[in-house]
């Protein structure tokens, strides 16, 4: 009994040496996420305007009442929709496609690989510089292009449409090679065995893609999914270098929104309150996420 | 005891560090900030004035329409990072009412800037706050007609257009008139234009469409209806009949337009226009020198510039009103910690190298004081001198005819709310009606939250000084 007492004080003692050591890290965290992530909720519920020097109010919510009146914060919010809904499934479908292929293993193809990936480290601003060159109404290749099929050279970033249809392309061009990387991950990670089961089976090509690969790649489609409603609801720099969210505010996102009010504006309560709801917005799609698609299955 | 050798060298060294230290006291550094590019050009310039008087340039550029937030995002910080700023006139009223910027009337002994020899309007209206002068001018921006000449003279599309509208091809003084003539210019690639075979489609006319200053350009149309930005009573006016319809106006003109215009920032305007793209386009006065470079122009000595087109009034006369969106003036930061030399450096800029920089297309400066505006010899190298005295009376009758921009405090706010409305209504993204009442009740919260009394005051005080100028009647 006495030894057992011993052994728990000894515990005890290294738990709290343990809680002990944690606790810098612990305060640092807390400092440097959850501090500013406080004080941006605290925000939201005052009309705090830097344009002008007049103390903080807190205006009881008033904020959110006005954002949820306000058409441009609508605008803003379908607009970043629209980049999802239409986005995703493309961008999912097309990395599926181009995972699947670079999975055959072909001279090369690591170097196919590393190519395919250079979107995805370029700089959203370079970016959006690139396209606004590819898409210009005179000099860019696209119209060049275009023309030579006998197409009437189009004005991509003037017309509403066609502004939100080159976000979407550039969004698609940037966004495609990481689903199909995270994919083809997901792939590699796929035990031979199962494919020469479904063999032995007698599993056709396509019954094996609907049957076992995807499936099996379902936990990546999510995490893919998830990480890039994530990155849409950030996406600032290529729409503000391509399109400025013009025309007219036919491409202004939730992100370039917040940017406006809180940078151009200086109307911190207003932006703190638009971070908010997309901060709730994406904790709410990442707990639905983590909690249904993601969970691992418990073994029957 | 230490040996002589080695005391020398310490002793050396020592003196070396007091005598850097001494010397880097002497050197004062001030700090430049303004639109990059082009604009601070004139700053380079200087550099070489400057280090003869021990003050060591430094120049911080930011985007053309970014001036406000980085500048504001300084002044509210106060880290005293900029000695002289150059900066758009709409922001004076917010800058000098909040204290960002020193008044400068008493620092004129160091380098008198000669306002006297500033065109009245502009000195008045941006350069002054409250009785005194917050800054000095750089840059007398201010909108003008621009058209082709010879598509105008030329016979064929005289009688042409005579035999359409039973009236002559004239460059159009009224929007009705320019509405035609947009009409009439517009045309397909292969067809005819001026006797020549099109290789490409021609638009009648263009303005600037891309967010940031668009507002300006319905401005020109909605000033010269009698429009105004609020009444007395700080209500906003630009949803008003005319506002409406000055922007429908507007709108009808898209036909006559590149598809492209909702783009078309300065310089995508203005190649839309040296490249022989468009008939008539309405652009800043230095487009006109530009106009006539080779390097830049295929329409060398064939820009005319004219008034801003206006409209008829019952006893025959037009009225007509140019806008001024953007212009520069200079400021000194209350943080300054060299107030004098960057009161030197302000006024260098403004005065000794002011006709070079408005007669040079190294910069994109246009005229703002008398002694500029009376000399068109400075601007033979740009045509001959009727076409440099024909440009400078433009620049000049426009800038009597002004449509200032609201400098009170909030106006980034305030004219980003109507820029969005005015782009929003021409792209089609919401209606002009729509846009337009948005745009108001914008406004309106913008007042609310920047204190109404102190807002309503200012207006006020500011429409007072337009009614001086002949800008505004009660």
């Amino acid at each position: 009994m006495a030894n057992l007492d011993k052994v728990l004080t000894l515990e005890r003692r290294e738990r709290r040496f343990a809680q002990l050591v944690a606790l810098p890290g612990m305060v640092v965290l807390v400092l440097l996420v959850a501090g500013p992530l406080l004080y941006m909720l605290f925000n939201s519920f005052f009309a705090n305007t830097l344009a002008a020097p007049i103390p903080p109010r807190f205006n009881w919510g008033r904020n959110y009442l006005n954002l949820f009146d306000d058409s441009r914060f609508w605008n803003a919010f379908f607009n970043t929709m629209k980049i999802m809904v239409i986005g995703i499934p493309i961008q999912s479908v097309l990395g599926l496609i181009i995972a699947l292929l670079l999975n055959k293993k072909f001279y090369g193809s690591k170097i196919v690989i590393a190519l395919f990936m250079m979107p995805v480290m370029i700089t959203p601003v370079v970016a959006g510089f690139e396209w606004k060159i590819i898409l210009d109404n005179h000099f860019g290749p696209l119209n060049y292009i275009l023309g030579l099929f006998g197409i009437q050279p189009l004005a991509w970033l003037s017309k509403p449409t066609l502004a939100m249809a080159s976000v979407l392309i550039m969004d698609t061009w940037q966004w495609t090679p990481f689903v199909a990387v995270v994919l083809l991950a997901g792939l590699a990670a796929i035990p031979r065995q199962v494919y020469e089961a479904s063999s032995v089976d007698g599993s056709s090509s396509s019954e094996t893609l609907w049957r076992v690969t995807l499936p099996l790649l379902k936990p990546m489609f999510a995490l893919v999914v998830l990480l890039r409603i994530i990155f849409i609801f950030k996406i600032f720099d290529p729409v503000q270098i391509l399109t400025g969210g013009g025309p007219g505010i036919a491409t202004e996102t939730l992100s370039v929104l917040t940017y406006i009010m809180g940078f151009k504006n200086f109307d911190v309560g207003m932006s703190s309150a638009i971070a908010v709801i997309q901060l709730v917005i994406i904790t709410i799609i990442a707990k639905v996420f983590i909690g249904t698609i993601m969970k691992p299955k418990e073994a029957k | 005891m230490m040996r002589p050798k080695k005391l020398f060298f310490i002793i050396t060294i020592i003196c070396t560090i007091f005598a850097f230290d001494v010397f880097s006291q002497n050197k004062i550094t001030i700090t430049v900030y303004g639109d990059e590019g082009q604009n601070l050009q004139p700053v380079e310039w200087l550099k070489t004035d400057a280090a003869a008087k021990g003050i060591t340039l430094e120049v911080v550029g930011v985007p053309f329409t970014s001036v406000y937030e980085k500048l504001k995002t300084e002044f509210i910080g106060g880290t005293g990072a900029y000695d002289v700023v150059i900066f758009y006139p709409s922001y004076l009223g917010e800058f000098a009412e909040f204290g960002y910027l020193q008044p400068l009337d008493s620092l004129f002994s160091i380098h008198d800037p000669k306002m006297d020899d500033v065109v009245p309007a502009y000195r008045d209206l941006y350069c002054m706050y409250n009785g005194k002068t917050y800054a000095l001018p750089y840059d007398g921006d201010v909108l003008n007609l621009y058209y082709v000449e010879d598509i105008f003279s030329n016979e064929q599309e005289k009688a042409a257009f005579k035999q359409q509208y039973g009236q002559e091809l004239q460059v159009p003084k009224t929007w009705d008139d320019l509405a035609k003539v947009a009409k009439f210019f517009t045309r397909k690639k292969g067809q005819k234009l001026a006797g020549k075979t099109l290789n490409q489609d021609f638009y009648g006319f263009a303005f600037l469409g891309a967010r940031g200053f668009a507002y300006a350009w319905w401005a020109n149309i909605f000033g010269s209806m009698g429009g105004a930005y609020f009444d007395r009573n700080m209500k906003p006016q630009i949803n008003s009949k005319v506002a409406i319809d000055a922007l429908n106006f507007q709108k009808s003109l898209m036909p006559y337009c590149p598809p492209d215009v909702m783009n078309m920032g300065y310089e995508e305007l203005k190649n839309a226009y040296l490249q022989g793209r468009v008939a008539m386009m309405v652009q800043w006065s230095d487009v006109w020198k530009k106009a006539n470079d080779p390097k830049l122009s295929k329409i060398v000595h064939n820009a005319g510039i004219a008034q801003m087109p206006g409209v008829k009034q019952p006893d025959g006369s037009i009225y007509y009103r140019a806008a001024t969106p953007v212009g520069r003036i200079i400021g000194i930061p209350t943080t300054s910690k060299h107030p004098k030399e960057a009161f030197w450096v302000a006024s260098m800029l403004s005065l000794d190298y002011g006709l070079r920089s408005v007669t040079s297309n190294d910069t994109g400066e246009d005229p703002y004081r008398l002694s500029q505006i009376n000399n068109p010899k400075a601007f033979e190298k740009f045509g001959t001198i009727a076409e440099a005295t024909n440009y400078l009376n433009v620049v000049k009758d426009n800038l009597n005819h002004l449509f200032p921009d609201i400098n009170i405090p909030g106006s980034a706010e305030y004219l980003d709310a109507l820029d969005v409305a005015v782009t929003s209504a021409l792209s089609g993204t919401t209606s002009v009606t729509g846009a337009l009442n948005t745009a108001a009740d914008t406004w309106n919260k913008i007042t609310q939250k920047l204190d109404p009394a102190r807002q309503k005051k200012i207006y006020n005080a500011m429409l007072d000084m337009w009614a001086k100028h002949g800008f505004w009647k009660d």
